[in-house]
């Protein structure tokens, strides 16, 4: 049988990152791009199309679409880097401890995030802003807590494929601490878990923000965020039949980028051997 | 045994049937399969409608300033508070109001005092006629295609599944939304692109309705399960036991749908529980673009008026069909796969 040669998989890793550097240059950058003032209105130039002075034309009030897109940028992504940080936080420590306390603790924080898996994520996240306030804060909160059960897991099976092994036995007879196995042994074992956990997190959770800022939850109105945008192209989708793909394209080339990433991540880390040859 | 002596069923060899004993121990089995996920599922829906009920305490929020309106005294507030009884301590005000909910009652809204078991019965059938023919588009579609990526493996259309499957899991449902809006309302003029009719009134325009959001829901879905199949199921044709079927010469497609299908599905069908509760939350928000009155839409506008009790039963409800789709599935897991049944 004629050996193929394997697809060059380091191809979708390479765009992935080309795309993660393009917004990341919109995140620091965005706001001194922009060629207009984002909330400036301008009432003789409503609903245009794309022209020269305004490369993605202009919404119902005139503002420029471009420059409200890359102003839009910064909101979106730390919004979701923020979820990401607490689902991290509030994730892989409970993981751990549910390997390494006693088994109550264990028993209790299995079903606990059992039960937030359950949750279904916007109800809880609109219902969330709406009883502790109107913020993007509550909102990335809301979903930072839900998404924890992924880190859980991944932390704890981590941990447990690990924990019975005879060099942390070893450790543990001469007397090493709970608190120094842990950095020492298991760390290394989680991370790199964690890490492929932290990336395809990163793209749920800003498909999510932008779900939530396109229902106008977590933003107040003339502050341009990424879903707002696509918000407002849908009310104006007669006059502005283009409108959604600028932003829409934006939203799901990082989301594919953040996948992507995640995806080779994993398999360098699941195939070592192959990845060396 | 053996090889030559054939293997024959207890009837064939002239026995009885298995003995009442054995029989019994059977059913002992199952039931104590049943007992066994029943005892994970009622604690995480104690403890979801736990997490539930305390977001709508934690809030602070009360019908009392609403109803009272500008004139109110601090007495006229407490007496409405005390009314409703939210002056009570948490733990019992909990219980009380999950005492209502098994008996079918989820209290009243705040806002116009309707019944919430009321408006969740009014809005339920929406809701769950989207997600449902989402869930059909997204099963059929899915397993077609992931079954079709494991046959013809390393094929073009294997690839193709593969870039297909990488893109549609990147698409939120509300972008999907908008863009069947524009290419099935505003170009091609076939689908609408708002409104609701129920089934009852009109058969072909509850299907064309439901059509642009079924479709935009089940995307998620269908990439989500040709992965996790054809993953699974490519996994499950390198076993010993598939080996051992294919030079005993059983035919291809036996193999495939009765030995490997039967195996591989298992990561698959995990995946789909766990799609559910998305579902309900992707809902929100194409029921918001549709403008159509279903659950997810009247939790969002809920929420933002600040009714408390109208949003905590709607997540209930959800929470119950959640757990409702996990328990089926873990059933027929069970039943595909008797080994999964000695977990734990």
């Amino acid at each position: 049988m004629r050996v193929r040669p394997r697809p060059d998989t380091g191809l979708p890793i390479r765009i992935a990152f080309l795309i993660l550097g393009i917004v990341a240059t919109l995140v620091l950058a965005g706001p001194y791009l922009a060629p207009h003032d984002p909330l400036a209105q301008n009432p003789y130039a409503l609903l245009q199309w794309p022209s020269q002075d305004h490369w993605l034309g202009t919404d119902a009030f005139g503002r420029d679409v471009l420059s409200r897109l890359l102003a839009g940028s910064r909101v979106s992504i730390l919004a979701s880097l923020l979820s990401v940080a607490i689902g991290l936080l509030f994730g892989v420590v409970p993981g751990l401890a549910s390997v390494f306390l006693n088994r109550h603790f264990e028993w209790l924080s299995l079903r606990l995030i059992d039960a937030l898996m359950t949750l279904p994520f916007l109800v809880f996240a609109i219902a969330m802003t709406a009883m502790l306030g109107n913020g993007l804060v509550q909102a990335m909160f809301a979903v930072g807590i839900l998404i924890t059960p992924a880190f859980y897991r991944v932390s704890r099976a981590a941990a447990l494929s690990v924990v019975n092994s005879d060099y942390i036995e070893a450790a543990r007879l001469m007397g090493a601490s709970t608190f120094f196995i842990i950095r020492r042994h298991v760390l290394s074992k989680v991370l790199p878990a964690v890490a492929v956990t932290t990336a395809a997190m990163a793209g749920a959770c800003l498909s999510i923000v932008a779900s939530l800022t396109f229902l106008g939850i977590g933003v107040v109105p003339p502050e341009p965020t990424w879903g707002g945008l696509l918000a407002t192209d849908l009310t104006t989708l007669y006059e502005r039949p283009f409108g959604p793909f600028a932003p829409g394209l934006l939203i799901v080339a990082t989301v594919w980028a953040l996948n992507a990433l995640a995806d080779g991540l994993r398999d360098r880390i699941t195939q070592p051997q192959e990845a060396q040859a | 045994m053996t090889l030559a002596s054939p293997v024959l069923t207890p009837r064939e060899a002239g026995l009885p049937s298995p003995a009442p004993a054995i029989r019994r121990k059977h059913w002992i089995s199952r039931l104590r399969f049943l007992g066994s996920l029943l005892a994970i599922i009622i604690p995480v829906f104690l403890l979801a409608t736990f997490i539930t009920f305390l977001l709508g305490y934690a809030s602070g929020l009360d019908p009392a300033a609403g109803i009272a309106g500008d004139a109110a005294t601090p007495e006229m507030i407490a007496r409405i508070r005390a009314d409703y009884g939210l002056d009570r301590p948490v733990l019992i005000q909990y219980l009380d109001w999950m005492g209502g909910i098994v008996r079918g009652d989820f209290g009243t809204s705040w806002f116009n005092g309707v019944p919430v078991t009321q408006l969740i019965l009014q809005r339920l059938p929406i809701s769950l006629s989207v997600a449902s023919a989402a869930l059909l588009i997204g099963v059929t579609i899915g397993s077609l295609l992931g079954i079709g990526a494991t046959v013809w493996r390393g094929s073009l259309f294997d690839r193709c599944v593969t870039i297909f499957a990488s893109i549609a899991s990147a698409l939120p449902p509300f972008v999907v939304t908008i863009g069947l809006i524009l290419i099935f309302s505003l170009w091609l003029n076939l689908l609408p692109s708002a409104g609701y009719i129920p089934f009852s009134e009109d058969p072909g325009g509850w299907l064309r309705i439901i059509a642009i959001p079924a479709m935009a829901l089940s995307v998620d879905i269908i990439a989500d399960l040709a992965r996790q199949l054809r993953t699974g199921l490519v996994a499950t044709l390198s076993e010993n036991y598939v080996t051992g079927a294919i030079v005993r010469g059983l035919s291809p497609r036996r193999v495939l749908f009765v030995h490997v299908l039967r195996n591989g599905a298992g990561p698959a069908l995990s995946m789909l529980a766990l799609r559910v509760p998305m579902l309900i939350g992707g809902a929100v928000v194409t029921e918001s673009i549709f403008t159509m009155p279903g659950l997810g839409k009247m939790a969002a506008d809920s929420a933002l008026r600040g009714d408390v009790p109208v949003v905590q039963g709607t997540l209930v409800v959800s929470i119950l069909l959640v757990l409702l789709c996990s328990l089926v599935i873990n059933l027929l897991l069970g039943m595909l796969q008797p080994a999964a049944r000695r977990r734990n």
